[in-house]
């Protein structure tokens, strides 16, 4: 039986977290977007990510850095709830998506091995997890039986062998930090997930990027073949069925993009109030002309919505089809209002809303990559259907 | 009584099921077999018909193995060769019919600029970047046909016609209003009377002209004009004085800024023009003096059924991308294309895209462009248009936003055309405006 997230937090430990998203973004994320580039000196960012490590926003599973327990989607986050990490995420992504999209997918993955019933005999610290094979996230007949043609099984099996497992398939749009140092597989064990942990350079994988791309390009993306890939017996996270490991990996990651949509939201809605205050239009500052008006006062409630709509997830069960129904939820309807106070926001700017020069079509690239990823809108709807139809699997 | 469910299913398909019509029953059926866009251009006339099977035919070859590379490095490019090509195929003389220019001649007549709707809506099907770089041109030589003058049209815009389409050498022209502190002024009537011009002209009657100051920014194809449509208030006087005036590159003290950062359209330059004392002779003042308020915005009741047309090539281009991606991609045993939620979003999409063709093509109904139903038609276009390739990028998952796709740049892309030409709620005010006096009135 899975244990219910503490709903509690108090106020002092909102402020502590948002101090700390808040500080990292100033001192290492700006400093990135001084140049004149709207996605910024990314050569700069593999040293930022290590800050993001050493101050402990970033999770990892090796119990020796700070980020172990309370960095984004860190081992604490069964007692402390999803407000901590959402909080840091949106946080940062107020300033960049793509950083903020690093920290949740390494979060996710680092989640999962922190969940391992048995001693693990290496502990990456960069780690990303593949969640989709080919076209989408896997359906709902999948997730309770990898082997169910419903409407796409899992292609990627793991057969053991004397004292390995060995690993063939492949994930595609696999979201991480770039350089991972391993990556969390599920994988199809006869009629049930596994789920392993496999070294990055691990004989027979095989990664490509996935190329240019429309947004989060802080974030690396890539497609990981997996071909006769041989791995300890020790190293599968799992007691024998892996569906409530993946649930919560599918859950975490959802709730993640959409608390980085909310904060991709909140900086193009800052943005575009400072800009309305600033500019001057047919005499008047901007924000004085109510075309202007319905436009920022348009996002601002969506992002309020969307914030309600994100925080009522705390006391929700990260590894049952209803929680993964509500983030499902939550990804759906939270990126989608989000996207659109953005682009409202943007509008507010004319002309410069579409250049570099103010970032916000950085922000609208960023939340846009948001709606499609991991799961597109039509994908989602289906699976929210699927479960709610199934009742309480 | 004993067929299968798949021979029912085939009885009653339509085809099937008419034959048991009588003969004129089923002479009201329209059963053949032809896309969309087939239907649709049988509906134009023989002249608009024949430019859209030539605008199709050229944005295929012409632009789309241009438009990745161009996307990505526009300044890699040399945007010449397609110029040229446009240009002895006809297509940058549209706004004037043969002898001297190349639009046909009946349906010019009905309304000037449809044409070019239908060209813009096939080649931004393609690329955006690439369409503006070769439509904006007409923005430029616009001024010079609608200012009313002859001197200007005889003097002026028929000889460079007649050089592009017969030499194939054309001069490429821009159209500059934007100031980098009025934006929206110059496209609304109470903005652009409390608006905070910098361009000035100042008389020069000892020189013959006028001496011209200040600068333009965000100019469509500005870096690259050999010749540019100006507009500047006269010294000591307000907006009711603005002239436009023809700039030609080499005139000293015209220069070129900075060229913007996109997110779309990114083949063609959004450029900063400079003035610095650049001295124009009284033969490059277009039109009367002080009558440039009328004629830009008049060049914008002509020019935003065409921006609509873009953008609606801008969805298109999305849709068909997506389609085709649909009927490739395998999900488990079938391909999406035959997933019905898939078959929902794709059949939404074709629907909009028609929605907006049609408001387009009905704007473009008679001859002089207004100002509400140019405004009312960019505007539906371009919502439309950014809502399709949203859709589009969403039905393809992941793989909605990788660039090597082609949907997320028609996004990019379709972005611009709720901004540019008066941003979507300057236009919704075009139309409350023109119609103050009657369906609107206080």
């Amino acid at each position: 039986m899975e244990k219910e997230p503490v709903t509690n937090i108090c106020a002092e430990d909102i402020v502590h977290y948002q101090d700390l998203a808040r500080q990292y973004s100033r001192k290492s994320i700006n400093p990135i977007f001084e140049g004149e580039y709207s996605d910024g000196n990314l050569s700069l960012l593999q040293e930022k990510l290590k800050t993001a490590f050493d101050i402990g926003i970033a999770a990892a599973p090796d119990e020796s850095l700070s980020g172990c327990q309370y960095g984004v989607w860190g081992g604490a986050i069964d007692e402390t709830g999803i407000i901590p990490s959402s909080l840091i995420l949106s946080t940062i992504a107020e300033t960049c998506g793509g950083v903020a999209m690093c920290l949740n997918a390494q979060g996710v993955a680092s989640n999962l091995i922190l969940q391992a019933k048995r001693k693990l005999t290496f502990i990456p610290v960069k780690v990303a997890v593949g969640l989709q094979e080919g076209f989408c996230p896997p359906f709902l007949g999948t997730i309770t039986s990898p082997d169910k043609d419903d409407p796409a099984k899992s292609m990627t099996t793991a057969v053991q062998k004397g004292n390995n497992y060995i690993i063939n398939g492949s994930k595609s749009f696999v979201y991480s930090m770039s350089g991972v140092d391993a990556y969390v597989v599920f994988a199809c064990v006869g009629e049930k997930w596994g789920c392993f942990l496999v070294e990055a350079k691990g004989k027979g994988i095989e990664k490509t990027d996935v190329g240019v791309r429309t947004g989060l390009r802080a974030c690396c993306v890539e497609h990981v073949k997996f071909n006769n890939v041989q791995i300890p017996l020790e190293a599968r996270l799992d007691d024998g069925d892996a569906r409530s490991l993946l649930i919560r990996a599918m859950s975490l990651n959802w709730m993640g993009m959409a608390a980085i949509a909310v904060g991709i939201a909140r900086g193009a809605a800052a943005a575009a109030r400072k800009y309305a205050a600033e500019r001057y239009q047919g005499g008047m500052q901007i924000e004085e002309h109510p075309a202007v008006k319905m436009l920022i006062a348009g996002g601002e409630s969506s992002i309020a919505s969307a914030d309600a709509t994100l925080y009522s997830m705390q006391n929700g069960p990260l590894a049952t089809f209803s929680g993964l129904k509500k983030s499902a939820t939550a990804k759906l309807t939270v990126v989608d209002l989000c996207s659109r106070a953005v682009t409202d926001c943007l509008q507010s700017f004319g002309g410069y809303g579409y250049m570099e020069d103010y970032g916000m079509e950085k922000r609208l690239r960023d939340v846009t990559v948001l709606k499609s990823a991991s799961g597109s809108p039509v994908y989602l709807k289906q699976l929210i259907f699927d479960i709610e139809k199934e009742g309480a699997l | 009584m004993n067929n299968s469910l798949e021979e029912r299913i085939e009885q009653i398909k339509m085809a099937n099921a008419t034959q048991r019509m009588n003969f004129f029953g089923r002479l009201l059926v329209d059963n053949r077999e032809m896309s969309l866009w087939e239907h649709d251009t049988k509906l134009l006339s023989w002249g608009v018909r024949r430019w859209r099977r030539k605008a199709l035919k050229f944005a295929r070859e012409y632009i789309r193995p241009l438009a990745t590379e161009a996307d990505l490095h526009p300044h890699d490019y040399d945007p010449k060769p397609i110029l040229s090509a446009a240009a002895r195929q006809g297509f940058q003389t549209m706004l004037l019919t043969p002898p001297l220019g190349t639009a046909s001649i009946l349906p010019y007549y009905r309304n000037t600029v449809f044409q070019l709707a239908v060209i813009g809506e096939e080649f931004a099907t393609e690329c955006g970047g690439l369409t503006l770089l070769l439509l904006a041109h007409n923005l430029g030589v616009a001024p010079l046909l609608l200012s009313g003058s002859l001197r200007n049209i005889l003097g002026q815009m028929i000889p460079f016609y007649l050089k592009s389409y017969i030499l194939g050498r054309p001069d490429c022209m821009a159209f500059a209003i934007t100031e980098p502190g009025a934006g929206s002024d110059v496209e609304e009537t109470e903005g652009g009377a409390l608006a905070k011009l910098v361009t000035t002209a100042k008389h020069a009657p000892e020189k013959g002209g006028y001496i011209l100051n200040g600068r333009k920014c965000f100019i469509s194809d500005g870096a690259i004009a050999d010749k540019v449509t100006v507009f500047a208030k006269l010294e000591n006087e307000g907006i009711e004085s603005w002239t436009c005036f023809l700039v030609e590159r080499g005139m000293q003290g015209f220069s070129v800024g900075r060229s913007e950062r996109k997110l779309g359209q990114r083949a063609s330059d959004a450029s900063e023009l400079i003035f610095d004392n650049v001295f124009i002779p009284n033969k490059n003042v277009v039109g009367k003096l002080r009558s440039g308020w009328a004629i830009n915005r008049n060049v914008l009741n002509y020019s935003r059924p065409v921006v609509g047309a873009m953008a609606l090539g801008h969805g298109r281009g999305a849709f068909e991308r997506c389609l085709e991606f649909c009927r490739k991609t395998y999900l488990g045993p079938k391909h999406l294309i035959e997933y019905q939620d898939v078959q929902l979003e794709l059949a939404d999409m074709a629907m909009s895209l028609w929605a907006a063709r049609s408001m387009i093509w009905h704007s473009c109904r008679q001859f002089r462009c207004y100002q509400s139903a140019s405004a009312s038609a960019k505007v539906f276009a371009s919502d439309t248009a950014f809502k399709v390739c949203n859709q589009a990028m969403e039905l393809m998952g992941d793989h909605g936003y990788l660039h090597a796709h082609g949907v997320e740049r028609a996004w990019r892309d379709a972005r611009l055309t709720q901004i540019y030409e008066g941003t979507n709620q300057i236009n919704r005010l075009a139309l409350f405006e023109h119609h103050l006096s009657t369906d609107f009135k206080v």
